[in-house]
Formats: structure tokens, sequence, C-alpha cells
């Protein structure tokens, strides 16, 4: 096998005329996170919300939710990414459209709101679980002491279901962070594009991704570390 | 909005879309869920056995796949699998297997981690009475393995299986990455050659949606069958 | 289930072992319950008026009619699946009925006007499985309700919630969590919870029925305790002896019916119907 390993590769210039191939690769780790990082503030706000409505008692409420999560999740990710980049300005009253178009950072609003979008039907799913999950009782002593319906989800359920939820919502923290990759394809100047441009500029392949897969581990491994400090955090004396 | 929706570049472009798109995606998912579900068997038998550095070998590929984004996979295959070729073959020249083959590779090796997760959780869920009851019978690990355990994880198992196939044949949209003609490589090529981005890709949305819908509907259909036998 | 011996009359005979003996006080003595301003004089406080409730197509209360006067304490009892967890749930309106009315302290409980929050802010309930808040320590479990819904400050509700724990003995326990006390003693901050409330009328549905057999006393000790005060009282049980202790009157249901609604010496006494001295005689034979 004829590769020729070149380690010092990440120390040289890069084409981009600005820094190092190791800067380029860093500025895409910040695009990763940054992405990932707002597009779970709406996927975990909108989610909690379409959660909850498939919980209520309401048909009406039920079948907004319903519809919501199936529609996103059974679409692949990469054509809503092309619907929302190519689609959507085109369908909006025409100032609108090219007002996005011209938007500076286009890729990066595009990925958040399709990503946010996206993960909430996931989010959702988990959520409607851990408020199932709950003994139904706990919903009965909530309103037999008064509490309105939102008072009963904002301090007694929702409390509840977020502990026992926190595990699967962190994979799908991670499963959104590890998609924003996805939006290499309209643009987006994340990790994985980085590394791609960097293979093309200096043809060290194996380099370029190495150092892209080091650097998700340890993000991998950094969002573990929190989620289970979190975990640990939030933990109620006497229970497992 | 739709005043100057063309419906002809779609009805024009079926046979293209279809013959060539759908199906190059319907083979991959196929292919990569069949040799997907036996890597993945071996790798949670591997995980399940008592041998620490096999144990610690098969976490750590399902650990590492889990934590990659699909697309940087997809590239690492495309750049790798030709040097593994030239390596197995001792030829001393990068061996070209073609776009499709590399993908498959991709494919199979990385939903095997995530097939590996769900069979474990079915083989852990075989109480260790049938074990026991196949070894007294004199059978040896392969045996019981092969025709105690397995089919029954398997049995269990099948919804989530059938599960993250339809996430695999959502995945499989992600060769665009590498210019494939799937179903979607076959819109977007379609899309841009013709400039009819909005009509392609919606039309493109709507038939995922469809093929995804339904399978999910009736693989919950199954679930709850299967639920009701158990 | 067997009828469980009665405390001697004072309520103070709970016995704790091990470590907790010294932390948990016990009962205390003094009132559970702050006298109300006088309701309407002469009307019942819960009136029950033929109500029927189906699930689907099964009938789960037919026509179920009886009322509770301030200050009285019914014992609604019956075979399981007879309907009595779903008759009291009704006088709160945790379960909807399709036909029939209840009216609670003059409040029409089926009726678009009523205000359901506030109503059951008025009605204390405790439930089979105590359905604490998990998350929160006994003292917010205990204030939650009283800042949200009645909207009392924090001093006044963590004042409140204080007294009624010191009064069911747990003062030691305020800054723990559910899952740090045993059952009974979990019940207790229940009944705690509810009265917190200042409730007119208090809801029992099978207190004790979750609780393993050396708990059940100390649970029953309080809600004599709040009989003897004066609480307007319907309790879901089997609990003959309490039955025999502290009700006026008993309710036997079966099969969604009230079959038997008489004073408590009629009805150990000289039980009408077939069906509630053959349950009568099934429960006592122990």
């Amino acid at each position: 096998m004829n590769y020729n390993w070149n380690w010092s590769i990440f120390f040289e210039p890069s084409p981009e005329g600005v820094g190092t191939y190791t800067d380029m690769l860093l500025s895409g780790l910040v695009w990763t996170i940054a992405t990932a990082l707002a597009s779970w503030a709406i996927a975990f706000c909108l989610g909690s919300a379409i959660g909850v409505m498939r919980t209520l008692p309401s048909k009406a409420a039920n079948a907004v939710g319903t519809a919501y999560v199936e529609l996103f999740r059974n679409i692949p990710l990469l054509v809503q990414m092309f619907l929302w980049y190519f689609v959507v300005p085109e369908l909006l009253p025409e100032k609108l459209g090219s007002a996005i178009k011209q938007l500076p950072n286009a890729p990066f609003y595009t990925a958040v709101v399709c990503l946010g979008l996206f993960t909430a039907a996931r989010v959702a799913e988990q959520v409607r679980a851990g408020i199932l999950a709950l003994p139904r009782g706990q919903r009965m002593a909530a309103t037999a002491l008064g509490l309105t319906v939102a008072q009963s989800y904002r301090h007694v359920l929702l409390p509840n279901a977020y502990r026992i939820i926190l595990p699967p919502l962190t994979s799908e923290f991670l499963n959104n962070l590890k998609n924003t990759s996805v939006a290499l394809t309209i643009g987006l100047l994340e990790l994985t594009a980085r590394a791609r441009a960097m293979q093309e500029f200096s043809f060290q392949v194996f380099e370029a991704f190495t150092a892209a897969t080091v650097l998700y581990i340890a993000i991998n491994l950094v969002v573990i570390v929190l989620a289970t400090w979190l975990e640990r955090s939030v933990a109620v004396p006497g229970t497992r | 909005m739709f005043s100057n929706f063309d419906f002809g570049v779609i009805a024009s472009s079926l046979p293209y879309l279809f013959g060539q798109g759908m199906v190059f995606t319907v083979t991959l998912t196929a292919l990569a869920a069949a040799m997907g579900v036996v890597f993945g068997t071996l790798i949670a038998m591997m995980r399940l056995s008592a041998i620490p550095g096999v144990t610690h070998l098969a976490k750590g590929y399902v650990e590492l796949m889990r934590s990659l984004p699909l697309v940087l996979v997809i590239f690492w295959f495309y750049f790798l699998v030709p040097y593994i070729g030239a390596w197995l073959t001792g030829s001393p020249t990068p061996i070209q297997v073609g776009a499709f083959s590399s993908a498959l590779i991709t494919f199979t090796l990385f939903e095997a981690a995530f097939f590996s997760e769900i069979m474990r959780a079915g083989i852990q869920s075989i109480p260790k009475g049938q074990t026991a009851a196949a070894q007294a019978l004199g059978m040896n690990y392969w045996q019981t393995m092969a025709t105690v355990v397995l089919p029954q994880a398997f049995r269990n198992m099948l919804p989530l299986l059938l599960t993250q196939t339809i996430v695999l044949f959502q995945d499989t949209s992600l060769v665009y990455v590498l210019s494939l003609t799937d179903f979607l490589g076959a819109a977007s090529k379609v899309a841009q050659r013709d400039g009819r981005l909005v009509e392609m890709y919606l039309f493109a949305a709507v038939v995922y949606f469809a093929v995804c819908f339904t399978a999910s509907f009736l693989v919950r259909r199954l679930h709850s069958r299967v639920a009701i036998i158990r | 289930m067997t009828s469980t011996p009665m405390p001697a009359p004072g309520g103070t005979a709970t016995v704790v072992t091990g470590s907790e003996a010294l932390e948990d006080e016990g009962l205390q003595k003094g009132p559970l319950v702050t006298p109300h301003a006088a309701t309407a004089t002469g009307a019942p406080m819960i009136a029950i008026d033929g109500i029927s409730k189906w699930y689907g197509s099964f009938q789960v209360l037919t026509n179920c009619t009886t009322q509770v006067a301030k200050g009285e304490v019914v014992v609604v009892c019956g075979p399981s699946g007879s309907g009595k967890s779903t008759l009291i749930k009704c006088v709160n309106a945790l379960e909807p009925f399709q036909s029939g009315q209840v009216t609670v302290d003059g409040t029409r409980v089926k009726d678009k006007a009523t205000n359901l929050p506030k109503l059951r802010s008025r009605v204390g309930m405790v439930f089979q499985h105590f359905e604490l808040f998990p998350h929160l320590s006994i003292i917010a479990n205990l204030t939650l309700a009283q800042r949200k819904v009645l909207g009392r400050g924090s001093e006044d509700a963590g004042k409140r919630g204080r007294d009624l724990l010191a009064r069911v003995g747990l003062s030691a326990h305020a800054d723990k969590f559910p899952g740090q006390l045993s059952g009974g003693q979990q019940q207790r901050v229940a009944i705690a919870r509810a009265l917190a409330m200042n409730p007119v009328v208090m809801l029992f549905d099978e207190p004790t029925s979750a609780l393993d057999p050396e708990m059940v006393g100390e649970v029953l000790d309080v809600m004599v305790e709040l009989a003897r005060d004066g609480m307007t009282m319907m309790v879901v049980t089997h609990e003959m002896g309490f039955a025999r202790k502290v009700a006026d009157r008993v309710i036997f249901m079966d099969k969604g019916e009230i079959v038997e609604d008489a004073g408590k010496d009629d009805f150990f006494g000289k039980p009408r119907s077939e069906r509630a001295q053959h349950f009568l005689s099934k429960i006592l034979q122990h």
C-alpha cells in the first residue's frame, strides 16, 4: 500500500489564505456546535409542546401533534434540507423569498430551522413517552388539588417526565449534532465539510478524516459527561 | 404561488426517477439491510460473549459508528475501501470498487452497529432458562444460538429491525454526497438540468413520505399482531 | 383484607420501629381541621343525584343517589369493580358522568359555569397510591397547590404546611422527598397536603389498601382524628373497624348500584340485602 502519510499537514497553511489546516477544521467545529445548539433550542421547545399536545385529552391537539410527527419523521433529512433551502424561498412572496436567499449565512439559518423542526418530532416522541410513563394518579392528584391543566403540566407532569427521558434526550441531542453534517449539502462549512475540503486541497484524505473523527468523538464524550452530571444533579433523593 | 408549477417535468422524468433512481435506492436498502442484520447479529454475539477482548472490540466498533455522522462515514469508506481492497489482494495500487459497492459496504457496516444494538436487546430478552434447556439437551453454543435463541430473538425484534430498515431507506439518500443516482440523486439531476427544483424536490418528498408512512403503518400493525401472539 | 384492630382512643398508638422512631413523632394532639365559616345550613354538603356513567357501552354507575351532611362520615364499601372509586371521583369531577348531578356545598359539579379547579381545591382527596409529587420535597408537596391555586404567599403556605406536618407527626421530614418515606408516612403527608387547602370535604379512595399491614394503623389514626374534629368525609375502604368506629353511615355498592345506604348500626346489625350480607360475611370472617 503506498499512501503517503503526512501528519504535519495540520500545521501547513490552508489554501484559504488565513491560518493553518488546523484552524480550518476548528472553524468547522465551531459551526457544527453553533448549529447543533441553535437547532436544539428549537427542537426542545417545539418538541416539548408537540409532545404535550399528544397527551392532552383534546382530539384536535392530538391530531395536530401526530400529523407533525408523522410528517417530519417520514421524509429523509436531506430532502427536508433541500426543501427549506431551495423550495421554501420560492414558495414565499417574492420579496421575502429573495431576502431570505440573500441573507448572510443563509445555509446556517436554513440548517438551524430544518434540524430544529426535524429533531422536534423526535423530541416530541420522547416527551410523550415520558408523560405516558407517569402513573395516571399523578395527573389526577394534581387535578384534585385544583391545579389547572397548564399548572399540572408545568409543576407536576413535565418535571417528572423530563427526568425520566433524560437519557434518550441525550441520544437525540447527539443525533442532532451528527445530523448537522447533512447541512454540508447546502453549503454549511461545518466539520465534515471542512475535513472534505482539506482532503480535496491537500490530498491527505486519512489525516483529514481522522482529525474530524477524533473531534466528533471528543464532542460526544463532552456531551455524555455533561449529561451524566446533569442527570446526577437533578436526580430526586429517594429514587433509583 | 403554484401558478407556474410544471407537472410535466415530473411526468416525463418518471421512468428515470423510478426505473433508475428508486431501483438503486431499494436495491441498496434491501442488500444493506440483509447484510447489516447478519453482521449486526455477529457483533451482538461478540458483545454478549464472555471473551473480554472480543466484547471490547465489538463495543468499541458500535460506539465509534454511533458517534460519527453518517456523511463522514460515507466519505471514510469511499476513500478507504480501495486501499483495503489493495491490501487484501496485495495490489500495489488502490483498487477501484465502484460507487455502488462502496455505498453498499458503507451502509452495511454502519447499519450493522445499529442492528447489533437491537439484536443484543433481543438476545438478552430471551430467558436464561431457554439456553439452559437447550444445553441440557446436549446442544453446543452454535446449535443453541441458531435453533433456539436467535429465532425467538428475531421474532421479538422484527418490528424494531423493520423500523430501522425504514430509517436506512431514508438514510440512503445521503449517497447524494457521492453524486450517485439514487431516487433523490435522480430527482436532483432532473431538477438541475431543467431548473425545476421546486417541483422535483417536492415530488421527492411526497414519494418518500408515501413509502415511509405506509411502511411504518404496516410495521405498527405487525407489531400489534406480534404483541398479541406473545 | 381483615379489619385492623383500632388503636386506643386518642389516636397516639402509632408503632414505629428502627431509626424512624426518633423522627416520627406520631399523631399530635390538636384539631386537624380549621373551623370554616358556616356554609349554607341545612343543605347537604354533598348531594349525589341519580348519576349514571358508561365506559362505551359498559355501565359503571347506575342511577346512584345519596347525600352526605355537613360533618358526616360516610364509608363506601363493596366488592372490587363495584364502582365505589368511580363514584367518589365523580364528586370532584375527576371522572365525568353522563347523566345526573352532583352538588358540593351548593355548587353544581356538572355545569359549564362551574370553575372546576376552584371547586376541586375545596374538596380534599387522598388516593390509594398516595400520589405525592416525587420530584418535590415534602414541604413543597404541601405548598404547591396553596400557592398556585389559592394564591397564598410562600410564607403563609409554608407555615400552614409545617403546622399540618406537625399534626400528622412528620415535622422532621419536611425537607425529605417522598421516595425517602415509608408508605404510611407518605399517606399521612398526602392527607396533610389535602388539608392544607382548607377543604370543606375530604374524599378517601382506598387510602390504606396499598399499605403494608403494619402501616395501616398510623393512617387510620389520622383519619379517626379528622372525623372527630368534625370533617365531612366520604371514605372508600374495606376497613370495617374504621367504619364501626367513626362512620355515621355505610353505603354498600355492587355492580355500579347503591344497594344499601344505612346508618352504621343498621348496616352492621342487620343488612337488608343478601348481597351486603354475603359481602360482610366474607370480609368479616377472618
